[in-house]
């Protein structure tokens, strides 16, 4: 028997253009390109060059982008750039990322409830403060229904959250921020890109060292593979059709196949390529080692295989199985061979732990 | 009322702790879980929407589950 192996984790490997693109960026790319001399002057026309391409890739305008070096601190920026003051509320979605609970807490944090499709239930608010507006899950792939969220807060700024795909369709009309990660299309990670669209609404919340809105703290050799990743990306869109399909076959498989199993979200209102599942009277962390050793490699949001113990925050506040939960994304390249035989893994294994117990 | 008492032990157990002796009981009986894993919240209202029982928690780390 052939030994299928196959990647579903979050991460995935640099796409084979980006990677291609990287050594020659750390050739040319390796100048201050604030400094004047010509390596610089080299090093600063690459930088302009990404920064536009980032632009009109992801419909910006490149005077509103900032590039960071470390994506998980630009939640705070993006989110606490927009606050007033320390009494500002920050409103986020229960199913928001940790960084984002974590920044709205040095604030007047409001927590707006889910149901079990991952959609926020909340009254009107016409007061001032920040929303910050998830795009789509990174855990449940469920697509926020951003419209229908930003017009219950008129006043607020809003602070998006588009860390999980660089799908700009899938943005609000009104947005004042936004971040935007490079691992999202499989550019290489340590690169994100944060969008001031209300320039004159977000002020920097960090020290202020010299003029610039940001820290300035990133590689350009990563920014460069970033911006290569990101074309290709955008250059085959057809593949998230086929993704759709594959994810669609496999949710139908696990469905009909395996009883009493949460499936998070339905897929049509979420992204292409992640799905979730939790099974009853399963263990998420022998789960994932069954299917590891069968070829395949997932995530889980059971809290046995947390660093902190704590169940997945998303899956409970949805009021879903957070127990023999398995996560995976379908990568661009995925086979439906790959699909079937994943299928038949996760089944297999699920029986056997099931008898076990 | 029969106490189980799942303390110290991690998800899923406290579940098929329960499971098992929600099996054993008559239906409209209930039982009580002692737990102190903070996935049991969630998971056993997640098991009594999946397996059409109730459960309520009436402590930190005790829950109400009735069979339906």
């Amino acid at each position: 028997m052939v030994r299928v192996t196959g990647n579903f984790q979050k991460e995935s490997p640099l796409h084979p253009k980006a990677q291609g693109a990287l050594l020659a960026a750390f050739d040319a790319g390796w100048a201050d390109p604030r400094k004047l001399c010509a390596s610089s002057s080299k090093a600063h026309h690459l930088r302009q060059e990404a920064l536009e391409s980032i632009a009109f890739q992801l419909s910006l305008r490149a005077d509103e982008i900032e590039i960071l070096g470390e994506p998980l601190m630009g939640h705070f920026l993006s989110i606490a750039g927009l606050a007033t003051s320390s009494e500002t509320k920050i409103f986020f979605s229960a199913t928001s990322r940790s960084e984002v609970i974590a920044t709205a807490r040095a604030f007047q944090p409001v927590e707006l409830p889910v149901d079990i499709d991952g959609n926020i239930e909340c009254s009107p608010y016409d007061g001032e403060g920040v929303l910050s507006l998830q795009i789509a899950n990174g855990e449940t792939g469920i697509v926020s229904q951003v419209e229908k969220i930003s017009k219950l807060f008129p006043s607020a700024r809003i602070a998006c959250d588009a860390t999980t795909t660089p799908d700009v369709s899938l943005m609000p009309a009104r947005w004042d921020s936004a971040l935007f990660d490079s691992t999202s299309w499989s550019g290489p990670a340590g690169i994100a890109v944060l969008a001031i669209r209300n320039s004159k609404e977000w002020k920097n919340p960090l020290p202020h060292i010299g003029i610039s809105r940001v820290p300035q703290s990133y590689s350009l050799p990563l920014l460069l593979s970033s911006v290569v990743a990101l074309e290709a990306w955008k250059s085959d869109l057809s593949e998230d059709l086929r993704l759709r399909d594959l994810n669609t076959q496999l949710r139908l498989r696990i469905k009909n196949s395996i009883t009493n199993c949460d499936i998070a979200g339905d897929l049509d209102s979420s992204l292409s390529h992640i799905s979730s599942f939790s099974f009853l009277y399963c263990h998420g962390e022998e789960l994932l080692r069954e299917l590891s050793i069968r070829g395949f490699d997932l995530d889980s949001g059971s809290a046995c295989t947390s660093d902190d113990l704590a169940p997945s925050h998303v899956l409970a506040a949805m009021g879903l199985l957070t127990h023999g939960n398995i996560r995976l994304t379908i990568h661009r390249g995925t086979t439906a061979q790959e699909i079937d035989s994943l299928a038949n893994a996760i089944i297999e294994s699920v029986a056997q732990m099931r008898a076990k117990n | 009322m029969r106490e189980v008492d799942s303390r110290g032990k991690r998800c899923p157990a406290p579940i098929l702790d329960c499971a098992a002796a929600i099996a054993a009981i008559a239906q409209g009986e209930s039982i009580t879980l002692l737990s102190d894993d903070p996935a049991t919240l969630p998971d056993l209202l997640a098991w009594a929407r999946m397996t059409n029982n109730s459960a309520k928690q009436t402590s930190e780390a005790t829950f109400l589950v009735t069979k339906k």
